[in-house]
C-alpha cells in the first residue's frame, strides 16, 4: 500500500488549504473508500453505533474530515479502532457506504503510516493477527499473552495474574488447554493465501501515490 | 351586448316536496303544501317520497315537458347533491334544503323543525319569484387569438402549445432574439431518467419550432403599450420600432420570466472585489466557451467553490428560496469535473435542495467527486478566501487557495417592465405578508393585518407589463415578493385578471422543465377562457355561471364603489363616470352588488331585492313565543358546505337560525342587514371564510370587505336603538362542521342575554 | 390542423385525486368529454385525507368542494368509481380501454340517508382514517365523498347482515348481487394520474412502526389532526389517548434512502412543518423537534419554514435518527447523532411521526405500455404522439400546486391529441 499523502500543508494557523489529495487517496486506496464521497452526513451511522459515545468523531464526521483533507486527525482518531463491526451502520446507511470496511481499512493505513495509536485496540489487533496468521485460529493464551505483554513486562504480569482465576476456570471447563496452540487444518495453506493476498495488494496499490 | 329580456317567459313555478331521507318524519309535508298553495298561490305541488329516484325525476321532467312548470322548486336535499339529476333543460331549478338543514339537524317532528322547513320553502318560493333564468352574455365578435408576452422558454412553450391546439398565437418579445435567459445556458438540468447527466440545451430547436409555426406570429423588439377590454375582446396596443398597432386578442399568457439577482448587492460575498468571483449565470457563459479559466488572469480554474443562497433566503436580499440554484450549481460542478478531472469543486450550502428525482443528480455530483460542505458563508475576500462555519465539522476554518468562487444568485421575477438600463420599475404592493405568524396555542390570535384594499393605480403608466386600463391599476396583482402567483394551492392558475395567466418564473421560481410545463398549463387556461367567452359563461370558480351583473344606469349615482371594490377589475368607468361591466372579466361574485348603495346592480338570478325578500319571507314569531330568529348569511364556498356537513354528521343545529346562502360575503349589501334588523330578526351572522394573510376567499376579500362594511352598521344599529351584538361576522372554514353548532348556540346564548329585538312586529 | 382525425374525442383520465380531477375539469371546461376512472369508492384521493395544506393551513376540502361543483354542473363528465384500467389497446385517437369495476353493492338510487349503516352490525377498518378506527360495514367513505353514495364492505356479502342492510334501505339501493364488471371504452387520449401511496413504514425496521407504541406516520398524523379523524382532531397518543405534547417528526423516513426510496419525496419537510403547526396550535406547552437532513422548503415555501421556525418551541435537529425504542412508560425513545453538536442522544417523546415518502401507485402494475423510470414514476414525456400523458405524482413527487399545474398541462396535451394534432417533439415538460 502506498503511503497516504501528507496532510495539506497549510493546516497551520487555523487556516486550511483546501485540496482533495487525501480524500482522493482514500477514495482509491481504502477498501470501499470511493463511497466516502457519497456520504450525505445524515448521522445514521454514528447514531446507530452501539459504542457511539466511545468514539471521538464517529464515522459520519470522520468522512467529512476525510473530504476536508484532515489526514492527521483522521488517522489518529479512535473511531477507526473502536468499531466492533456490528454492521448496524452498514445495514442502515441510506447511501450504502460500507462503513465498517472503511474504518478497518483506515486502521490498517494508520498502522502502516506509523500513527502511533494511543489506545490498546491496535495492540490487540496485532496479537489477534499473529495468532490467526500463524495457527489459522485464535489461541486464547497466545492472544492474551501477546496483548498483555505488549503493554510492558510489569503490566503484562499484573494483567496475567489478575486473569488467572478465569483461566483456571476455563481449563476446568475444558475451554482452554495447556499444550501447544492447536493449528487449524490447512494453516499452511492459509499462510500461503495471506501471502498471496499481500502480494496482490502491494501490486494493486503500487503507484497509487496521489499528488 | 344583447341581454335577452329576462321576463320573456311567464314564470310557472311548481313545488316538489320530497319526503325521503327523513324529511317526512321531520316535518309534515301537508303543512308545506299549504305554504305553497295558500301563501304563495302555487297550485302545482307534488309530493314524492323518493324525488331523486327515477320516478321522482320523471315527475318533474314530465311537468316541464308538458309546459306546466318552468321553475321547479325542489324542496328536498342540499343543492350540493343531485345537481346532475335535478338538471332540466329550459327550466330554472330552485332548491330548498329540507334535508341537511332541517331533517338532519332538527328534532324530528318538533314544532321548530316544521317552522324551519316552512321558512326554507318560503325562501325558495321567494327566490323563484324574484329571479329569472340567467341569459348568457354575448360579446361577439370576439377574438380567439392568444397573446403571449415574453419569448423565453415559458413564452415559447405557451405559444407552441396553444398553436398545436389549433389557436392563432401572437408572441411578443422585447429583445431582438427569442430564447430569453435560456440562451445563456450551456447545458440544462436533467428532468428525465436517469436524472444524472446535464442535458443539451435545446432552446434553439424550440425557437425554430415557434418561428416556423404557421399559426404563430412573432414580433421581436416589441412591447405592450396598453391593454384594455377583456377576455375575447382584449385590445392590446403594441409598439414595435416606434410604430404602435392595436391587436384584437382573446386571452393573454404573461411569461416575462426572471432576471438574476443583482450581484452588485452582494459585496460581502466578494462580488466586485475581484473578477474571480462570478455569478452562476456568468459561469454558464464561461462553461460554454470551453475549459474553465479565471477571468482575472486566464489561468485554468482548478479549485472552485460555489456559494449557495447568494442573496436567496436572506431577508436583506431575497426572502424566498430560488429553487433552482442547488440544481444549477450541481450541474455546473459536474460540468467542471467532467471537463477537468484534476479540478476540485466544493459546494457550500445551508440546506441542499434537490427535491424529487433531482436527488439522483446530487448523488451523481458526489460520485463525480464534488464535495458538499454545510455552512452559511459569511464572506468572500478579495483573495477568494471563503469564510464560513462548517456545521458538520464544527469548525470555522476559512477556505483558501481557491481559483474561482461562484455565487449561486437567485431569481427575481420580471413583474414590472424593465427600463432600457435593465432596472425594473417599482413593484405594486404585495397582496399578502407571507411571513405572518402561524397561530400558536397560548398566545392571543394576532388580529389579521388589515390588508389595504387594492390601491388605485399609483404606479406610473408604462412601468407595468401590460399597462391594463383597469380601475384597479395597470399591474398584474402581485401575491408577494414580486411573484404574480395565485393564492390558492388547489388552483395555481386562479388569476385575478380574468383571461390573463402568468406562468414560469414570473409566478414562482422554477427551472426550465417546470417552466415549460407551467406554460402549457397557462396556455390551456387561456384557451379555456376563450371557450367560456364563446359560450358566455363565467370563469372559475363559478365556472359555467351564465349570470352577470347588470347596472341600472338611471338610478346609478356614479359613486364608483362598484368599480373600486370589484376584486377583478371587471367594471370600467366611461367618460361620464358611469360604470361599465365587462362581463367576460366578471367572476360573478356579486361584490359590486354588495357595494352599490342604491341597489341598482343585480344578476338575473341574484339581487339585493331577491335576498331581502327571502330574508323577509321568514316568519318571525312574536316575542311571547320565545323563539328568536337569527339570520345566517352564509358564503356558498365554505360556510354552506360546512353547514351541510354538520347535517351529514347529524349534528343538531340551533333551531332558531335561518340560513340564506350568498355567493360571497362581498355581495351582501348593508340593505340586507338593515332590512333583516327592521323585520325583527334578533341577530344576524355573516358567515364567511378566513380573511388575513392566509385568506381563503376566492373572490379575494369578501370577508374582509363585509367586516369593513359592517363598521358602518354601527350607526344604523344606534339609530335603531339596537345592540352591536346583533350583527356578528363569523369566519369559518369548510372543515368547521364540528364547531359550527356550538358557535351558533353560543351566539344564540348571547342574543338571549340581550333579549329579543325590540323591532319585532314592526317589520 | 394537420394530422389524422381522432376517432374518439373523449379523454380518459385515470385516477380521481387532485391531479385527475383537475385534468378532468380543465378538459371538460374547454369543451371536450371526459371519462374519469377512480379505483376507490370516492374521488378526492390523498388530498381528501389531508387535514390541511401547507403553507396556508387551509383545508383541502375547500378546493375539492369547488372542483366537485365544477364536475356536478358539467354534463361532459362521466365518473366511474371502484374502477380500474385493466388493459389498453390501439393508439392515439383510437384507444380501446378495458375497464374493470368492483361491486359497490349500492346503486345510483342511494340518497346517502344512512339507514343501511344503522342496520349494519359489523365494523370494518376505516380506510379514510388509514384504519385508525372502524366504520359500519355499510358506510359513506367520508363526509365529502363524491359521489355521495354509500358502499358495502365485501366482508358482509353473503351474510344475513347483508340481507338486513338491504331490507333497511327504503330506496332499493342495495344490490347484493352486483358482480365485478369488465367493459370496453373507446377514447382518444389518456391522462395517467394514478397518484401515490405512502411508503410502508413497517419496512423501516429500526423505527418500529407497528411495534413501538406511539410511532405513527405522517398520513396518520393528518387524520389525528383532522376533525373527521379518529380523535375528532385532537392530537392524542394512540396507546393511551393522552395529549401528545412532546412530538418528534422524523424526515426522510424512507426517502433519500437506497434501502427504500432513493429519491426525495419533496413534500415531507413541508408536511412536517405543518405538523409542527398542528401541535403548537393545540398545546401551549407543546414541544416539537424536527429531525432532518436538509429542510427542503423550495421557492416561496421558504416563508412557511421561517414562520414555523420562528416558534421557539419548534426545534430543528440535523440528524437522521438511527432507531426508536420504547421506554417503560410507553414513550418512544429516539436514538441518534446530532450532526451539528455531535451529541449522541436518547430522547423520549409522547409521539413520533415518521415522514414517510411517496411511492407511485402504478409501480409494478402498469396496465399499458408506459415509459417509467427506475422508481416506477411515469416519464412525463410519455412517447410524444402516443396520446398518453402523465399528471401529478404519477410522474414524480410533487406538492398539490405542482400536481395541479402538471395536470393542467396534461389536459392541454390530451386536447391536442384528440384534435388530431401530431405529437410534438417535446411534450409536457419540454
Amino acid at each position: 500500500m502506498s503511503a497516504a499523502p501528507a496532510a495539506a500543508s497549510a493546516a497551520s494557523a487555523g487556516r486550511r488549504q483546501y485540496d482533495l489529495g487525501f480524500a482522493r487517496w482514500v477514495y482509491q486506496h481504502v477498501e470501499g473508500g470511493d463511497k466516502v464521497a457519497m456520504c450525505m452526513q445524515c448521522g445514521m451511522c454514528s447514531g446507530s453505533c452501539p459504542i457511539g459515545t466511545a468514539m471521538d468523531h464517529g464515522p459520519r464526521k470522520l468522512f467529512m474530515m476525510i473530504r476536508a483533507g484532515m489526514k492527521e486527525a483522521v488517522l489518529t482518531s479512535n473511531t477507526i479502532w473502536n468499531c466492533t463491526q456490528c454492521y448496524n451502520c452498514v445495514v442502515r446507511c441510506p447511501r450504502k457506504v460500507p462503513v465498517t470496511a472503511i474504518l478497518q481499512s483506515l486502521a490498517t493505513v494508520a498502522v502502516k503510516e506509523g500513527y502511533a495509536p494511543t489506545q490498546s485496540t491496535p495492540k490487540f489487533s496485532k496479537a489477534f493477527w499473529l495468532s490467526v496468521a500463524r495457527f489459522g485460529r485464535t489461541d486464547e493464551r497466545l492472544v492474551t499473552a501477546l496483548y498483555y505483554f505488549s503493554h510492558g513486562l510489569k503490566e503484562g504480569i499484573r494483567r496475567a495474574l489478575e486473569n488467572l482465576p478465569i483461566a483456571l476456570r476455563m481449563i476446568k471447563a475444558g475451554r482452554m488447554h495447556l499444550g501447544l496452540p492447536h493449528r487449524a487444518k490447512g494453516a499452511a495453506d492459509l499462510r500461503a493465501i495471506l501471502a498471496k493476498a499481500e502480494d496482490i495488494e502491494r501490486a494493486e496499490r503500487a503507484g497509487g501515490k496521489p499528488s | 351586448m344583447s341581454a335577452a329580456p329576462a321576463q320573456a317567459q311567464a314564470k310557472k313555478p311548481g313545488v316538489y316536496l320530497c319526503g325521503g331521507c327523513g324529511i317526512a318524519q321531520a316535518t309534515p309535508l301537508d303543512a308545506l303544501e299549504k305554504v305553497a298553495s295558500k301563501e304563495y298561490k302555487v297550485a302545482h305541488c307534488r309530493k314524492h317520497d323518493f324525488l331523486c329516484g327515477e320516478a321522482g325525476v320523471k315527475l318533474i321532467r314530465d311537468d316541464i315537458a308538458a309546459g306546466t312548470v318552468n321553475q321547479p322548486v325542489i324542496a328536498a336535499c342540499s343543492s350540493r347533491v343531485n345537481a346532475d339529476r335535478f338538471r332540466f333543460d329550459g327550466a330554472q331549478v330552485i332548491r330548498a334544503n329540507l334535508r341537511e338543514q332541517v331533517a338532519w339537524t332538527q328534532e324530528p317532528g318538533s314544532e321548530d323543525a316544521a317552522m324551519a322547513a316552512a321558512d326554507y320553502l318560503r325562501m325558495a318560493l321567494t327566490e323563484a319569484r324574484k329571479s329569472s333564468p340567467p341569459v348568457a352574455y354575448d360579446i361577439a365578435p370576439y377574438s380567439e387569438r392568444v397573446l403571449v408576452v415574453g419569448g423565453g422558454i415559458s413564452g415559447l412553450t405557451a405559444a407552441r402549445e396553444a398553436a398545436e391546439a389549433g389557436y392563432q398565437v401572437l408572441l411578443v418579445e422585447r429583445e431582438a432574439k427569442l430564447g430569453g435567459q435560456s440562451l445563456a445556458w450551456s447545458k440544462r438540468m436533467p428532468h428525465l431518467p436517469p436524472y444524472r447527466e446535464p442535458r443539451a440545451n435545446d432552446i434553439e430547436a424550440l425557437v425554430k419550432a415557434v418561428e416556423s409555426h404557421p399559426a404563430i406570429e412573432v414580433r421581436r423588439e416589441c412591447r405592450v403599450v396598453k391593454t384594455s377590454g377583456g377576455p375575447g375582446k382584449f385590445a392590446v396596443e403594441l409598439s414595435q420600432g416606434g410604430a404602435a398597432r392595436e391587436e384584437a386578442i382573446g386571452a393573454i399568457v404573461v411569461a416575462t420570466g426572471w432576471r438574476p439577482y443583482d450581484p452588485n448587492k452582494l459585496g460581502h460575498l466578494g462580488y466586485g472585489a475581484t473578477p474571480d468571483v462570478v455569478t452562476g449565470v456568468a459561469l454558464e457563459g464561461m462553461l460554454a466557451k470551453g475549459p474553465l479559466v479565471r477571468p482575472s488572469d486566464g489561468r485554468a480554474a482548478k479549485l472552485v467553490a460555489f456559494v449557495q443562497c447568494a442573496g436567496s433566503r436572506d431577508p436583506a436580499h431575497l426572502p424566498y428560496c430560488s429553487s433552482v440554484c442547488c440544481g444549477v450549481s450541481i450541474k455546473q460542478a459536474l460540468q467542471i469535473r467532467q471537463s477537468d478531472p484534476d479540478s476540485s469543486v466544493y459546494i457550500v450550502y445551508d440546506e441542499l435542495r434537490t427535491p424529487g428525482t433531482a436527488e439522483e443528480f446530487y448523488r451523481a455530483a458526489q460520485e463525480a467527486g464534488v464535495v458538499f460542505v454545510k455552512g452559511k458563508v459569511k464572506g468572500v475576500g478579495a483573495d477568494l478566501t471563503v469564510t464560513y462555519d462548517d456545521a458538520l465539522l464544527g469548525q470555522s476554518v476559512p477556505m483558501q487557495g481557491l481559483d474561482l468562487v461562484v455565487l449561486a444568485t437567485g431569481m427575481v421575477p420580471n413583474a414590472t417592465e424593465l427600463g432600457d438600463s435593465g432596472e425594473a420599475a417599482p413593484l405594486p404592493p404585495a397582496d399578502i405578508n407571507p411571513l405572518s405568524p402561524i397561530p400558536v396555542a397560548g398566545y392571543a390570535a394576532e388580529a389579521p393585518a388589515a390588508q389595504a384594499a387594492a390601491p388605485a393605480a399609483a404606479a406610473t403608466q408604462g412601468a407595468s407589463l401590460l399597462n391594463l386600463q383597469y380601475r384597479q391599476g395597470p399591474h398584474l396583482p402581485i401575491l408577494a415578493d414580486g411573484f404574480a402567483d395565485s393564492h390558492f394551492i388547489c388552483f395555481p392558475y386562479e388569476t385575478r385578471r380574468s383571461g390573463i395567466y402568468a406562468c414560469g418564473p414570473l409566478r414562482r421560481p422554477m427551472d426550465m422543465a417546470e417552466s415549460a410545463e407551467d406554460a402549457t398549463g397557462a396556455a390551456l387556461k387561456a384557451i379555456q377562457a376563450i371557450r367560456n367567452v364563446v359560450e358566455g359563461r363565467g370563469l372559475h370558480p363559478r365556472s359555467g355561471d351564465l349570470s352577470f351583473p347588470k347596472i341600472g344606469l338611471t338610478t346609478c349615482t356614479k359613486c364608483r364603489r362598484c368599480t373600486v371594490e370589484c376584486p377583478f377589475g371587471a367594471i370600467d368607468e366611461n367618460e361620464q363616470g358611469q360604470p361599465v361591466v365587462n362581463p367576460s372579466r366578471c367572476r360573478r361574485c356579486g361584490t359590486c352588488m354588495g357595494a352599490c348603495p342604491v341597489r341598482t346592480i343585480s344578476f338575473d338570478n341574484y339581487s339585493v331585492e331577491m335576498l331581502t325578500s327571502m330574508i323577509k319571507a321568514v316568519e318571525i314569531p312574536d316575542e311571547d313565543a320565545e323563539k328568536p330568529r337569527v339570520l345566517v348569511l352564509a358564503c356558498q364556498n365554505d360556510a354552506v358546505p360546512a353547514l351541510d356537513m354538520a347535517g351529514i354528521a347529524r349534528s343538531r343545529l340551533n333551531p332558531y337560525v335561518r340560513i340564506v346562502p350568498v355567493r360571497c360575503l362581498g355581495s351582501v349589501s348593508l340593505v340586507c342587514v338593515s332590512e333583516a334588523l327592521s323585520s325583527g330578526y334578533d341577530g344576524i351572522v355573516l358567515m364567511g371564510c378566513k380573511s388575513g394573510d392566509d385568506y381563503q376567499c376566492h373572490f379575494v376579500k369578501g370577508s374582509a370587505m363585509a367586516q369593513e362594511r359592517l363598521q358602518k352598521v354601527g350607526e344604523t344599529l344606534k339609530s335603531m336603538a339596537l345592540e352591536k351584538e346583533r350583527v356578528r361576522p363569523m369566519e369559518v372554514s369548510i372543515a368547521d362542521a364540528a364547531r359550527l353548532p356550538k358557535l351558533l348556540d353560543d351566539y344564540l346564548a348571547e342574543i338571549d342575554k340581550i333579549g329579543p329585538s325590540p323591532l319585532k312586529g314592526f317589520g | 390542423m394537420a394530422g389524422e382525425a381522432a376517432e374518439s374525442q373523449t379523454v380518459l383520465v385515470v385516477g380521481g385525486g387532485i391531479a385527475g380531477i383537475t385534468a378532468a375539469v380543465e378538459v371538460i371546461e374547454t369543451g371536450y368529454d371526459v371519462v374519469l376512472v377512480e379505483k376507490s369508492p370516492t374521488l378526492g384521493g390523498r388530498v381528501a385525507q389531508l387535514n390541511r395544506y401547507f403553507p396556508k393551513l387551509c383545508h383541502p376540502t375547500c378546493g375539492l368542494e369547488i372542483n366537485y361543483q365544477r364536475l356536478r354542473s358539467n354534463p361532459r363528465i362521466r365518473v366511474l368509481t371502484m374502477a380500474t384500467v385493466a388493459a389498453v389497446s390501439g393508439s392515439r385517437g383510437r384507444f380501446g380501454v378495458t375497464i374493470e369495476t368492483r361491486p359497490r353493492h349500492v346503486n345510483a338510487n342511494c340518497t346517502a340517508c344512512g339507514d343501511c349503516a344503522k342496520a349494519a352490525t359489523t365494523r370494518v377498518p376505516n380506510a379514510y382514517n388509514y384504519g385508525l378506527d372502524t366504520v359500519p360495514a355499510a358506510h359513506l367513505p367520508h363526509a365529502m365523498a363524491y359521489p355521495m353514495r354509500y358502499v358495502l364492505a365485501p366482508e358482509v356479502i353473503g351474510t344475513p347482515e347483508a340481507d338486513a342492510i338491504r331490507a333497511a334501505c327504503k330506496y332499493g339501493a342495495i344490490d347484493l348481487e352486483e358482480k365485478p364488471r369488465r367493459f370496453d371504452l373507446a377514447v382518444g387520449a389518456i391522462v395517467w394520474a394514478a397518484g401515490w401511496k405512502p411508503y410502508d413504514a413497517a419496512k423501516l425496521q429500526s423505527y418500529g412502526h407497528g411495534r413501538v407504541p406511539n410511532v405513527i406516520n405522517n398520513v396518520e398524523m393528518e387524520r389525528l389532526a383532522a376533525f373527521t379523524g379518529p380523535t375528532g382532531g385532537k392530537i392524542l397518543r394512540p396507546s393511551d389517548g393522552k395529549p401528545a405534547k412532546r412530538v418528534a417528526l422524523i424526515q426522510c423516513a424512507g426517502s433519500r434512502d437506497h434501502n427504500h426510496l432513493p429519491y426525495c419525496s419533496r413534500i415531507c419537510c413541508l408536511g412536517s412543518l405543518k405538523h409542527a403547526a398542528y401541535v403548537r396550535e393545540q398545546y401551549a406547552d407543546g414541544q416539537v423537534d424536527i429531525y432532518y437532513i436538509d429542510i427542503r422548503a423550495h421557492d416561496k415555501l421558504e416563508a412557511f419554514y421561517r414562520r414555523v421556525a420562528a416558534d421557539p418551541q419548534v426545534r430543528f435537529v440535523k440528524s437522521k435518527p438511527a432507531s426508536i425504542t420504547a421506554d417503560d412508560a410507553g414513550n418512544p425513545v429516539l436514538h441518534g447523532e446530532d450532526t451539528v453538536s455531535r451529541e449522541i442522544y436518547d430522547r423520549p417523546y409522547d409521539l413520533v411521526v415518521l415522514a414517510t415518502g411517496m411511492e407511485p401507485s402504478l409501480a409494478g402494475a402498469l396496465p399499458a405500455k408506459l415509459a417509467v423510470d427506475d422508481y416506477g414514476f411515469l416519464v412525463p414525456e410519455l412517447d410524444p404522439g402516443s396520446g398518453m400523458f402523465a399528471a401529478g405524482v404519477a410522474q414524480g413527487p410533487l406538492d398539490v400546486s405542482m400536481s395541479v399545474q402538471s395536470a393542467t398541462a396534461a389536459a392541454l396535451k390530451a386536447i391536442q391529441a384528440i384534435r388530431g394534432a401530431g405529437g410534438h417533439a417535446a411534450a409536457g415538460r419540454a
